[in-house]
C-alpha cells in the first residue's frame, strides 16, 4: 500500500543527468529499508524551485526539501517518510509565493460552464452587493485600496464614485480589453480562463455607477477570448444574470462585445471610447474625463479586465482582507506575464512588494540559456528597462515610477546579454511611431526624428550630441503630446539611457555594438577551418554576396554584403564568424 | 429558464461539487491549443472510452506555466493530485493507462509550483 | 457586385442597424465574410447607412486590422511583439519572405498564402509564435517555418 509520494528534481543549472542519479540511489535505499511499495518515488519535469540542488516534494505531507545531497537519504526515510516529520535544516524556504487571487479559478474551472463558476462562489459577491447597495460598494471598493491594472493605477473606488456622482440618468460601463502592450497577454488569459468573473465584476462597477448598459473592448486578435466572453454572456443572459431585473432586483444591465481592429493607441480611454462609437480611435484632450464625458458624451467608467476580475472577491472576502495584502500604497496582487528570456514564460501572480529578483529568479528560473541577465522590462512601450543591481526594488506602482518605468499592464520581458539596449529603445519606439495616431505635432514628429537617431546611432553614423539631443525631444515629447502614448514614448529611449548609456557610447565612439545585433556595425566572415562547403549560405543570400564552389569553399565580398545576417544563421557549422 | 435568486446559487453550487471525485482537466487557452491540447485532449477522451474509466475530462483555462503546455491535471481518488506538463498524444494515453487505470504516476513529467490559492 | 455578396452584406447590416456605433462591427463581420471589404461593399454600405464613403475608408484605413486586397487562402502573421521579437521572430519572418518569395502585406502569387506581421498573438509565454488563420503554432525554430508551410501547402 503506497503511502507518500516522493517527487525528485535536480535543479542544478545545466544539470542533465542529477534527478536520474538521485532516484537511482533513492530507490535503492528505499529497496534496502523495505519500503519500495510504500513509498512512490517520481522523477519530476519542474519543481518550481530552481538553483537549489536536489529538490524533494514530499506529498501528501507538502514538506520540500532543497539542496538534499545523498549522505540525507537515510535520515528523510527514517525521519520524514517513517514518521512524517520534517527535517528543519533540509526544509526549502520559498522567497518568494504566488498568491493566486486573480488568477484563482484559471485553469481550474471550465470557461464554458457558468456551473462551474457559480460553484466556485461565482455570482455570490453580485448578490451580496445587490443587497448592499451602490454606496455600500463603493465604500468596500475604496477602502480595499484597489487600484487599476490597466497601466494608470488609478484609484478605483474613487473612479466609480466620480462617475456615479455625475449627474445623468444613461452612464455606461466600459471593460478594456484591448491588452496592446506587445509581450503581455494577462488580460487575454483571464478573459480565457475565467470569463465570469469579469462579466461579475462589469456588473457590480455598472450596479454601482449607475449604468445599465456595459461593453467589453476586446481586441480582435483574441478570437478564443471574444468566443468565450460571448458564450459566457448568453449563459448568464439564459440564467437573468445579466439583462432584466438581475437576480429579481431593479437593476437591470446588458452587456456586449465590441471588437478593437489593431490599434495600440484604443486602449486609450478616449480613444477607445471613440472606436466604440464607429469612429477612428483618436484620442481627445481631458478633461472632461469620461466620468463626466464619456461614450456618446455620457458620463462612462472604463475599467481595465483585471480590476474587475479582483472585484467579486473583494466584495466577498472584504476590504481588509484585500488589503492586507500588498504594500502601502498598492493594495493586491500584480499579475505578470514574464516573458523573453526566461526560463519560465508564463504568467505568475504575486502580492505587490514582491521584489524583481524573486520574480524573475525564484519564480521566473532566471534565464533560460543560463545567459548573464541583462534587464527586465516592464510597462511595455510606455515603460523602461530595469537592470541587475536595482532587482531587489519590491514591485509597486510608485517604485517603478521612480526607476523610470510603469508597472503598466503586466508585461514583464527578461532580456540577457545578447540583447542591445539601442536596439530594444528603437524596437518600442518604431512602435510607438507606427502606432501613432498622428492627431498631435510632438509625438507624431518627435517620435519620428528620435526614431532617425538611434537608426543612426545602430548604424554607427552618430555623434554623443545626439544622445543629448534624444533627451532634449524626449521631453518635448513627454511635455507636450496630447495622450498617454505620446507622453511616455520616449521611455524606454530614456531609461536605456539612464542605465545603459554606455552601451550607446559604444556604438558612437567605437562604432561596435557589444551584444553582436546592430548588424550594420558586424562584419561577416567565412571561417575556412570550419566550412563544410555545403553552400547554403550562397543560397541563403539575397544579395548573392557569397561566391565560391563545393569544391573551393566560399567567400563573403564585404563590398556587396549588406549585414542581413541570413547566412550568419543559416550556417549548420558555425563557420561564419560575426565581429 | 426562469430568472436566478440568490438560493439558487447555492443548489447549483453542491450539484456540480458532487460529481468531483476523479477528474483530469486539460489547459485549453491559446497557448495550450497552440501546444497542441486539442490534440491531446482527445487522446484522453478516447483512451478513457478504451479503458472504460469513469473519469470527468474537463476543459479549462491557462495555469500559467505556458512554455509548458499542454498542461493536464490529474485528480484521482486516493492519489495525489498533479500537473502533467509538455504532454503529447503517447503521454496522454500513458496517463490513462498508467495513473488513471495502473494507479502509477509518469516518470519525468510532472510539473509542481509554488504557490498559495486565496479564498 | 453578385447578388449573393449584396445578400451577404444586406444581412450583416440589418443585425447591426439596431445598435449605436455599428460601423467598426459591420467591418468586422464584411471582413470575416469576404477576407477582406471589397470596394463595392464599402460603396454599399455607405449608400445603405447613409453615410459617406470617405468616412468609411477614414476608418478602414486607421485600424491595421482591416485590408483593402482579398488576402490569400492562408493568412500567415509572424508575431513581432517583443517576446517574440527577443526570441528570433525577425528571422521567421525573413525565412517565410524567402520560402514565399513576397513582401509583407502581399500574397504568394497563387493566391495561397498571405504574409503580414502582427503585434502579440497573446501567446508570449510560446514565443516566438506566428498564426496561419486561427491556428497559432509555437516556440518555433527557424527550421519549422518551411514544414508549416508545407503542411499547408498539402492540405490545400
Ligand atoms: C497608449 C495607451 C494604451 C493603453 N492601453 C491599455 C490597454 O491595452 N489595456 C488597458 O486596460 N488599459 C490601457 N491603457 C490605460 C487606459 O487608458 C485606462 O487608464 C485604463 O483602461 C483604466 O482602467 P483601470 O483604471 O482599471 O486601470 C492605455 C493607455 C494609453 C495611454
Ligand atoms: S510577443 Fe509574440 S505572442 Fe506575444
Amino acid at each position: 500500500m503506497i503511502t507518500k509520494t516522493v517527487l525528485i528534481k535536480d535543479t542544478t543549472p545545466g544539470s542533465t543527468s542529477g534527478t536520474k542519479e538521485f532516484f537511482d540511489v533513492f530507490t535503492a535505499a528505499l529497496r534496502e529499508s523495505k519500503l519500495a511499495d510504500e513509498i512512490r518515488l517520481v522523477r519530476a519535469a519542474d519543481i518550481g524551485v530552481y538553483n537549489h540542488g536536489i529538490v524533494l516534494k514530499i506529498l501528501p505531507d507538502n514538506i520540500t526539501y532543497a539542496n538534499v545531497q545523498h549522505h540525507d537519504i537515510k535520515r528523510i526515510i527514517g525521519v520524514t517518510l517513517k514518521h512524517g516529520n520534517p527535517i528543519k535544516d533540509l526544509l526549502y524556504q520559498p522567497r518568494a509565493y504566488q498568491l493566486r487571487l486573480v488568477l484563482k479559478n484559471c485553469g481550474r474551472i471550465d470557461p464554458e460552464s457558468i456551473d462551474d463558476y457559480i460553484a466556485h462562489d461565482g455570482y455570490r459577491a453580485l448578490s451580496a452587493a445587490l443587497q448592499a447597495g451602490p454606496d455600500t460598494v463603493i465604500r468596500e471598493i475604496t477602502a480595499s485600496g484597489l487600484r487599476g491594472r490597466g497601466g494608470g493605477g488609478f484609484p478605483t473606488g474613487l473612479k466609480w464614485s466620480m462617475t456615479r456622482s455625475t449627474p445623468g440618468n444613461e452612464k455606461y460601463m466600459i471593460c478594456n480589453a484591448d491588452e496592446g502592450d506587445p509581450g503581455a497577454y494577462m488580460d487575454r488569459s483571464v478573459l480565457e480562463g475565467d470569463p465570469h468573473a469579469v462579466i461579475e465584476g462589469m456588473l457590480i462597477a455598472g450596479f454601482a455607477i449607475g449604468a445599465s448598459q456595459g461593453y467589453f473592448y476586446i481586441r480582435a486578435e483574441y478570437p478564443l477570448a471574444i468566443e468565450r466572453v460571448q458564450k459566457a454572456i448568453d449563459q448568464a443572459h439564459a440564467y437573468g444574470l445579466v439583462g432584466e431585473r438581475i437576480f429579481g432586483s431593479d437593476f437591470s444591465m446588458d452587456l456586449e462585445i465590441r471588437l478593437g481592429a489593431g490599434a495600440f493607441v484604443c486602449g486609450e480611454e478616449t480613444a477607445l471610447i471613440a472606436s466604440i462609437e464607429g469612429k477612428r480611435g483618436t484620442p481627445s484632450p481631458r478633461p472632461p474625463y469620461p466620468s463626466v464625458k464619456g461614450l456618446w458624451g455620457k458620463p462612462t467608467c472604463i475599467n481595465n479586465v483585471e480590476t474587475l476580475a479582483n472585484v467579486p472577491s473583494i466584495i466577498r472576502n472584504g476590504s481588509a482582507w484585500f488589503s492586507r495584502i500588498g504594500t502601502e500604497n498598492s493594495k493586491g496582487t500584480k499579475v505578470f506575464a514574464v516573458t523573453g528570456k526566461v526560463r519560465n514564460s508564463g504568467l505568475i501572480e504575486v502580492p505587490m512588494g514582491t521584489t524583481l529578483r524573486d520574480i524573475v529568479f525564484e519564480i521566473g528560473g532566471g534565464t533560460a540559456s543560463g545567459k548573464r541577465f541583462k534587464a527586465v522590462q516592464t510597462g511595455g512601450p510606455s515603460g523602461g528597462v530595469i537592470p541587475e543591481h536595482l532587482l531587489d526594488t519590491p514591485v509597486d506602482y510608485d517604485n517603478l515610477q521612480k526607476l523610470g518605468s510603469i508597472m503598466g499592464s503586466g508585461g514583464m520581458i527578461v532580456m540577457d546579454e545578447d540583447d542591445c539596449m539601442v536596439d530594444i529603445a528603437k524596437f518600442y519606439l518604431k512602435f510607438c511611431v507606427d502606432e501613432s495616431c498622428g492627431k498631435c505635432a510632438p509625438c507624431r514628429i518627435g517620435g519620428y526624428q528620435m526614431l532617425n537617431l538611434l537608426e543612426n546611432i545602430s548604424r554607427g553614423n552618430a555623434t554623443l550630441e545626439d544622445l543629448e539631443r534624444l533627451r532634449l525631444i524626449a521631453k518635448a515629447m513627454q511635455k507636450a503630446s496630447l495622450c498617454g502614448l505620446g507622453q511616455t514614448a520616449a521611455n524606454p529611449v530614456l531609461s536605456t539611457l539612464r542605465y545603459f548609456e554606455d552601451e550607446y557610447r559604444e556604438h558612437i565612439l567605437n562604432r561596435r555594438c557589444p551584444s553582436k545585433k546592430c548588424t550594420a556595425l558586424l562584419q561577416f566572415i567565412i571561417d575556412r577551418s570550419r566550412c563544410k562547403k555545403c553552400g547554403l549560405c550562397a543560397r541563403s543570400c539575397p544579395e548573392k554576396a557569397i561566391t565560391g564552389d563545393k569544391e573551393h569553399g566560399y567567400t563573403i565580398d564585404t563590398a556587396r554584403c549588406i549585414n542581413c545576417g541570413m547566412c550568419f544563421e543559416t550556417c549548420k557549422f558555425g563557420a561564419v564568424e560575426r565581429n | 429558464m426562469a430568472a436566478l435568486t440568490a438560493d439558487d446559487l447555492a443548489a447549483i453550487a453542491s450539484r456540480i461539487h458532487d460529481q468531483n471525485a476523479s477528474w483530469i482537466r486539460v489547459g485549453m487557452s491559446t497557448c495550450g491549443i497552440a501546444a497542441g491540447a486539442e490534440r491531446v485532449y482527445a487522446a484522453l477522451e478516447d483512451e478513457l472510452q478504451r479503458q472504460g474509466a469513469g473519469v470527468q475530462l474537463k476543459k479549462c483555462g491557462c495555469l500559467g506555466m505556458c512554455a509548458a503546455e499542454p498542461l493536464v491535471e490529474v485528480n484521482i481518488a486516493g492519489m495525489p493530485r498533479v500537473i502533467y506538463c509538455r504532454v503529447d498524444e503517447a503521454c496522454a494515453r500513458d496517463i490513462v493507462r498508467g495513473h488513471v487505470c495502473g494507479g502509477k504516476l509518469l516518470q519525468d513529467y510532472i510539473i509542481d509550483m509554488q504557490s498559495e490559492d486565496a479564498s | 457586385m453578385d447578388q449573393a455578396a449584396l445578400e451577404t452584406a444586406r444581412t450583416i447590416i440589418e443585425k447591426w442597424r439596431p445598435k449605436k456605433g455599428n460601423l467598426i462591427m459591420i467591418l468586422h463581420d464584411v471582413q470575416d465574410a469576404f477576407g477582406y471589404i471589397p470596394p463595392d461593399i464599402a460603396r454599399y454600405l455607405a449608400r445603405t447607412l447613409h453615410i459617406p464613403l470617405a468616412r468609411i475608408y477614414e476608418v478602414l484605413t486607421f485600424y491595421h486590422y482591416f485590408k483593402l486586397q482579398p488576402p490569400g487562402k492562408y493568412k500567415i502573421s509572424v508575431c513581432m511583439g517583443t517576446a517574440c521579437y527577443l526570441k528570433g521572430s525577425p528571422s521567421l519572418l525573413q525565412e517565410l519572405k524567402n520560402i514565399l518569395n513576397v513582401e509583407e502585406g502581399q500574397t504568394t502569387k497563387d493566391g495561397m498564402f498571405y504574409l503580414e506581421s502582427v503585434r502579440c498573438l497573446g501567446c508570449c509565454g510560446l514565443s516566438p509564435a506566428l498564426a496561419v488563420n486561427e491556428t497559432v503554432h509555437g516556440t518555433l525554430t527557424k527550421s519549422d517555418v518551411i514544414d508549416i508551410v508545407s503542411q499547408y501547402a498539402k492540405e490545400a
